[in-house]
C-alpha cells in the first residue's frame, strides 16, 4: 500500500464522503447498492490517482460518480424510470453538491464527539479504552467482564459505524435501515428499489 | 464476488487485529497480500484506518477525565473541552487509577441481563485514588460528580440497582444527579450516607466519620448503632416513617432520627459520626461552604485555632508542620490559604505573628520567636 497516496486519498477524497454519498442517494433509487456504489467510486479514483493525480479531486470525484451512475444504467438491462429520469440530471454543479468542508479543528471534533455519542452504550465503551485511552483488549474485556472476541466484535463495529457516521454523516438510525434495506434485498434475491430517502 | 460490505468487514478485522498488540511479521505479510490483491481492499482499509485514527483526537474531549474512564455521552458538547481554553487544565490530572479485578460475577451478570444499565455492572467497578496534595475529580456514569480530596480513596460500584461509592480514606464531595430508582449510598466503614439527588460531602479517619450536606438530604447510617439499636427495639422500623414522623425535629433542625440507627440530615448540617454517637451542628450554609473550599484548592479557615489549621494543612503535604509551642498552639487565624502550598503559609505566619520556623528533615518546627530571642512581630 502506498501511504503518501493513502494519505492523499483520505484528505481530498474521503473528506467529500458525506456530499458524494448525499449525492449517490439523489441520483440513485437503489438503497441497497449505493454502499457498493461508493466503493467502486473509490476503486476507480485511487487507481487512477495511482497513475496520475488528478488537480481538482474533488471535481474528479463526482464525474466519477456520475460516469459510472451513468456506466450502470447502461449495462442494466432493467433500471428504474427514476434511476434514468434522474441521469440526466448529473450535471450537477459540483460545487453545489458539495460545499468546501473548511471546518476548523474544533468543529471537526465536535462532530466526532456528535459521531462518538452515537455508538451503543457497550461499542461506544469499548472503543474509549480501547482507541482513546489505548488500553490493551485483554484488559478490556477484564475491564468490563467480557470476552476478549466480544471487545473485538465491539471494535470492528465501531469501527465501521464511526466511518458510516462521521465520513458519510449518517445518523445510526439511517445506518441501521440501510443495512436493512441490503439484507432485505439480498434475502429476496433481487434488487428492488429502497425506499425515497430523506435528505 | 465478495460484496463491498463482506470487505469492510475484512477490512475492520485487518484493522483490529494489528492494534490488538498481537501482531506478527506474517500477519503483516499477509495483510500487504490481502491489501495489494483488489484496490477495493485497499480503499476501504484506508477508509476505516483514517476513521479508526480519527478517532484518537478523542482524547481532547476526555481532558480530565481519568485513564479508564469513559465520559458519559452529550457531556462535551457544551463543555470546555470543546469551547475555546482559556484556562489551565484543572488539577484533575493527579489521580492515579487502579481496575478493580472484575469479579466473575460481573460477567455472569452482564450475560444475564442484557440492558445497557447492567451494562455499568462491570464497566464501573473502578478504584480512583489521589496523592498527599491531589484533587481529582470523577465523573460518573449516571451524571453525578465525585471530587475527590487529598490522600483519598474510593472505590466505585454502580449497576442498574444502586450508585455505591466506598470511601475507602479521605474525603470527596458528592454531586448526586436525581435518580428515584438507584439510591445513592456512600459507605464509609460501617457507616452509611445515602442520597437521592443531592450534594455532600463525607470524609473518613478509620471509622470517624465527617457529613457535610450542602444541599437536599442525606440519611446516615450507622451499622453499629443499627444494630444496638435492634437489639432494644426487637425490630427495627422502616427508616422513612420514621423520618417523616419528625421525631426531634424541633431540637434539631437539621437532623431527624430515621430510627433503624439512621438519622436525616439536611443542608446545612455538619454531622460527626464516631464510635460513640453522632454529633450534629445546625451550621449556616456559608460556614459549610468554607469546609468544602479544598474543591477549588484552597483552605479556610475563621478563628480557627493554628493547631487545627495545621492540621489540616498536614492532610495536602508530605512535609508536616510541627508546633513545638503550645502558646503558638492557641493563635486564631483567619483567611483563604492554598492547602499545598504550605511554605507561602508558614511564611505569612511568621509574617503576621511571633513565630519562627525552622526547617528540619521532612517537617517544619514552629515555635515562639519570643522565647528563642527572634525578631519582633505584631501579635494579633
Amino acid at each position: 500500500m502506498d501511504a503518501p497516496l493513502g494519505a492523499w486519498f483520505a484528505r481530498e477524497i474521503l473528506i467529500h464522503e458525506a456530499a458524494l454519498v448525499r449525492y449517490l442517494h439523489r441520483h440513485w433509487s437503489k438503497r441497497d447498492e449505493i454502499h457498493d456504489l461508493r466503493q467502486e467510486i473509490y476503486v476507480r479514483i485511487y487507481e487512477a490517482a495511482a497513475k496520475s493525480k488528478p488537480t481538482s479531486p474533488k471535481s474528479f470525484l463526482f464525474v466519477t460518480a456520475r460516469n459510472l451512475m451513468a456506466d450502470r444504467v447502461r449495462r442494466n438491462r432493467i433500471v428504474s424510470i427514476e434511476s434514468v429520469g434522474d441521469i440526466g440530471d448529473l450535471n450537477v454543479l459540483v460545487d453545489e453538491v458539495s460545499p468546501e468542508r473548511r471546518l476548523d479543528a474544533r468543529q471537526e471534533l465536535k462532530r466526532l464527539a456528535r459521531a462518538f455519542d452515537q455508538l451503543p452504550p457497550k461499542c461506544r465503551d469499548v472503543v474509549w479504552l480501547r482507541r482513546v485511552d489505548e488500553i490493551s483488549q485483554k484488559e478490556v474485556a477484564t475491564r468490563l467482564g467480557i470476552s476478549e472476541r466480544t471487545v473485538e466484535s465491539h471494535v470492528l463495529k465501531g469501527m465501521k459505524l464511526l466511518a458510516d457516521m462521521f465520513l458519510s454523516g449518517h445518523t445510526l438510525k439511517e445506518i441501521a435501515e440501510l443495512s436493512r434495506d441490503d439484507k432485505t434485498e439480498f434475502a429476496k434475491g433481487k434488487s428492488g428499489r429502497g425506499k425515497q430517502q430523506t435528505d | 464476488m465478495e460484496s463491498s460490505r463482506q470487505i469492510e468487514d475484512r477490512a475492520a478485522a485487518w484493522l483490529a487485529k494489528r492494534d490488538s498488540g498481537q501482531w506478527s511479521e506474517d500477519d503483516e505479510r499477509e495483510l500487504q497480500a490481502w491489501l495489494s490483491a483488489a484496490t477495493a481492499h485497499t480503499v476501504a482499509f484506508i477508509r476505516l484506518e483514517t476513521v479508526w485514527g480519527e478517532a484518537r483526537r478523542l482524547k481532547a474531549l476526555g481532558a480530565g477525565v481519568p485513564r479508564g474512564v469513559v465520559p458519559p455521552p452529550n457531556r462535551w458538547h457544551s463543555s470546555s473541552a470543546l469551547e475555546r481554553r482559556d484556562e489551565p487544565a484543572p488539577l484533575r490530572s493527579r489521580l492515579s487509577l487502579r481496575s478493580w479485578p472484575t469479579r466473575a460475577v460481573a460477567a455472569g451478570l452482564v450475560l444475564a441481563v442484557a440492558t445497557a444499565l447492567t451494562w455499568y455492572v462491570a464497566s464501573s467497578r473502578f478504584y480512583y485514588r489521589t496523592p498527599v496534595g491531589g484533587l481529582a475529580s470523577v465523573p460518573m456514569s449516571d451524571g453525578s460528580n465525585v471530587t475527590l480530596n487529598t490522600d483519598s480513596a474510593i472505590r466505585l460500584v454502580v449497576n442498574d440497582r444502586i450508585r455505591g461509592v466506598e470511601l475507602e480514606r479521605g474525603e470527596a464531595f458528592f454531586e448526586v444527579a436525581k435518580d428515584a430508582h438507584r439510591p445513592f449510598v456512600v459507605t464509609a466503614g460501617n457507616k452509611r450516607v445515602i442520597a437521592v439527588g443531592t450534594k455532600f460531602s463525607v470524609r473518613r479517619a478509620g471509622d470517624d466519620v465527617q457529613v457535610l450536606v450542602t444541599e437536599g438530604k442525606v440519611r446516615l447510617e450507622d451499622d453499629s448503632l443499627a444494630a444496638a439499636a435492634r437489639e432494644i427495639a426487637g425490630t427495627a422500623e422502616p427508616a422513612t416513617s420514621a423520618a417523616q414522623s419528625g421525631v426531634d425535629q424541633t431540637s434539631h433542625p437539621s437532623a431527624v432520627r430515621a430510627g433503624d440507627g439512621g438519622m436525616l440530615l439536611i443542608a446545612g448540617a455538619v454531622a460527626h459520626a464516631g464510635e460513640s454517637g453522632v454529633l450534629v451542628q445546625n451550621v449556616p450554609l456559608m460556614e459549610v461552604d468554607d469546609h468544602l473550599t479544598w474543591r477549588s484548592g484552597y483552605l479556610t479557615f475563621r478563628e480557627t485555632p493554628l493547631a487545627d489549621a495545621i492540621t489540616e494543612f498536614n492532610r495536602y503535604n508530605e512535609r508536616q508542620i510541627v508546633i513545638e509551642d503550645p502558646a503558638v498552639a492557641g493563635i486564631r487565624i483567619s483567611g483563604k490559604f492554598r492547602s499545598t502550598r504550605f511554605e507561602a503559609f508558614v511564611r505569612l505566619l511568621e509574617q503576621g505573628f511571633p513565630i519562627r520556623a525552622q526547617y528540619g528533615d521532612g517537617r517544619i518546627l514552629l515555635d515562639d520567636a519570643h522565647d528563642s530571642g527572634g525578631r519582633e512581630a505584631t501579635s494579633k
